[in-house]
């Protein structure tokens, strides 16, 4: 009875030192999760770091390439001068995505003709508002995006 | 002092006469509320220092008719024929313009003398035939950018629907008085009327306005592509811009209609009615039109399913709280690939169109399966709440056997 009784014990003791343990684990990994970077970029963001640099960049047919900013698209060109620019892809007009054709020199919406120069400028057809401008930093092979303070 | 007193008293009020303008003290007396003189403060004219005398000639500080009629350049009231030449004096100087309205272009007669309109006017003395007032209204003109002008871009199809909607004013041209209903029912129209979008067309953008014309059927290439630059890029390079042009047929109108162009819908492709392609192709026709257009019609539906499928499972994630940016993205990709598939319709050639659908295949099939997993680590998740649940209620349960043994 007396062996049947510590044996009881044993487990609760045992149980409640696991238990215990594995409530500290339950705080320390979502702590470590915080502290290590996430795969997925955060919903809303102001900047951050392109996952390809400019050689990919220049081995797209167009010199541009899109890429995922927070929630929107955002579109990097390399323009024939050899500058990075980057901006929104999401064209004013009706919200298709914007493509770099450095045949004219422009951002060109091919759903309704829609163009915006190398500045984001709305210089014909339907759009009614410029292509929002991030700032682009480049440092060593890496490249920086950020929104433009307002 | 005296007699400087008497002489201001003299003169002051032939000075404040000289500067009076009596074609309008005049004409206010004899004409209705809404006489040239009553609205002329509402003229973009008027607001830009440009008086009476400047259009009719006289002389505004003479209050006899009969002296006015005598000065040196009184134009009066010009005729219907005499109204393009009449604001032509200044609109087309461009010196004179430089100096009020330099960003106005100078060339409105010349374009207008080329218009179906201008034509008429000349050619045929046609009293009923557009001139210059019929649209932007005579004495309370605005600009194309003031909301109440006859000439902003929500106004141009009322304004051109004024005559051409008007089946008895138009009964002698032979020509069909529906365009502004059909505009009305129209894609473009829904976006300008509806949808207040200002960058959809209005009848200027397709006719022009000051050269008003139908546009020719082999230049609709060039007016439609104004905006659908690649659908119209990738018809001349199609097989279709020979054919059509061989049967005269006009290329953007024969399948999307004129005025009634309606939001385009994936049952104009295909095989079977709705389909556009069954009016000209037949199984028997000697070509591959049909299979072609069967085949875009399941590149197109395969798309549309696939969207609506991985529509519905992210909709599911989004619904369970999970973070789901990346497949939202995604699902723009999506859209984009979409649209570049029915664009590509245009190029009538299975292999320009079908690296698009696979590309929007294959991203939905990636959302969905990432939905799918999104919404499986949700039950996870779930489950393992429970099982926390559980484990916590028995360390609760222990720790009071634990506690009632203490000794």
């Amino acid at each position: 009875m007396a062996k049947k009784d510590s044996s009881r014990r044993d487990f609760i003791s045992w149980f409640l030192g696991g238990g215990t343990l594995a409530t500290l684990g339950a705080i320390a990994y979502p702590a470590m999760r915080f502290i290590n970077p996430p795969e997925s970029g955060e919903a809303n963001v102001s900047q951050l770091k392109l996952p390809f640099g400019r050689p990919e960049i220049q081995a797209e047919p167009s010199n541009g390439k899109t890429f995922k900013f927070g929630r929107d698209l955002g579109i990097i060109v390399l323009t024939e001068a050899g500058d990075l620019r980057a901006f929104a892809a999401t064209c004013t007009h009706l919200d298709c995505t914007v493509q770099h054709r450095p045949d004219l020199g422009i951002l060109w919406c091919s759903c309704h003709n829609g163009r915006y120069d190398l500045d984001g400028g709305n210089i014909s057809g339907p759009p009614p508002r410029p292509l929002e401008k991030y700032v682009v930093n480049e440092v060593g092979d890496d490249i920086f995006i950020k929104k433009e303070e307002v | 002092m005296k007699k400087l007193i008497f002489i201001l008293i003299l003169f002051v009020p032939v000075l404040v006469l000289a500067g009076q303008n009596n074609c309008l003290t005049c004409h206010q007396d004899f004409e209705d509320d809404d006489g040239p003189s009553h609205i002329f403060s509402r003229d973009v004219h008027s607001q830009k220092g440009i008086g009476c005398v400047d259009c009719h000639g006289g002389d505004a500080s003479l209050e006899d008719m009969d002296e006015v009629r005598e000065v040196r350049g009184y134009r009066g009231v010009p005729s219907h024929r005499e109204v393009p030449d009449f604001c032509a004096r200044c609109h087309s100087d461009a010196t004179y313009m430089r100096n009020h309205n330099p960003a106005l272009a100078t060339d409105q007669l010349d374009k207008y003398k080329t218009s179906v309109h201008g034509e008429r006017l000349y050619r045929n003395n046609d009293k009923k035939v557009a001139n210059c007032i019929s649209c932007h209204s005579v004495h309370e003109m605005g600009n194309g950018k003031m909301p109440h002008s006859s000439t902003h871009p929500f106004n141009i199809p009322y304004t051109c629907g004024k005559c051409h909607s008007n089946p008895e004013y138009m009964a002698e041209y032979g020509i069909a008085t529906d365009q502004l209903h059909n505009f009305e029912q129209s894609v473009h129209g829904k976006a300008l009327l509806e949808k207040r979008d200002a960058g959809a067309p209005a009848c200027n953008d397709c006719h022009s306005n000051h050269g008003a014309a139908p546009p020719g059927t082999e230049n609709l290439a060039a007016v439609c592509g104004t905006c659908h630059a690649l659908e119209a890029e990738l018809f001349v390079k199609s097989p279709h811009n020979d054919a059509f042009n061989e049967k005269n047929f006009p290329m953007c109108e024969t399948c999307h209609s004129n005025h009634l162009v309606v939001k385009p819908s994936d049952a104009m492709i295909g095989d079977k009615p709705p389909s556009v392609c069954i009016r000209c192709h037949s199984d028997n026709d000697g070509t591959k039109g049909l299979e072609t257009a069967k085949a875009f019609r399941g590149m197109i539906d395969m798309v549309v399913a696939g969207r609506e499928e991985a529509h519905i499972a992210l909709r599911e994630a989004i619904t369970k709280g999970m973070m789901t940016t990346d497949e939202e993205l995604r699902l723009k990709e999506v859209d984009q690939a979409l649209i570049q598939t029915r664009t590509q319709v245009h190029s009538f050639n299975m292999e320009d169109m079908s690296p698009h659908a696979v590309l929007g295949k294959a991203l939905t099939d990636t959302v969905k399966a990432n939905s799918a997993g999104l919404i499986d680590e949700y039950y996870f998740r779930r489950k393992g709440l429970g099982l926390a649940s559980l484990f916590i209620t028995l360390m609760a349960i222990g720790l009071y056997i634990k506690i009632r043994r203490l000794p």
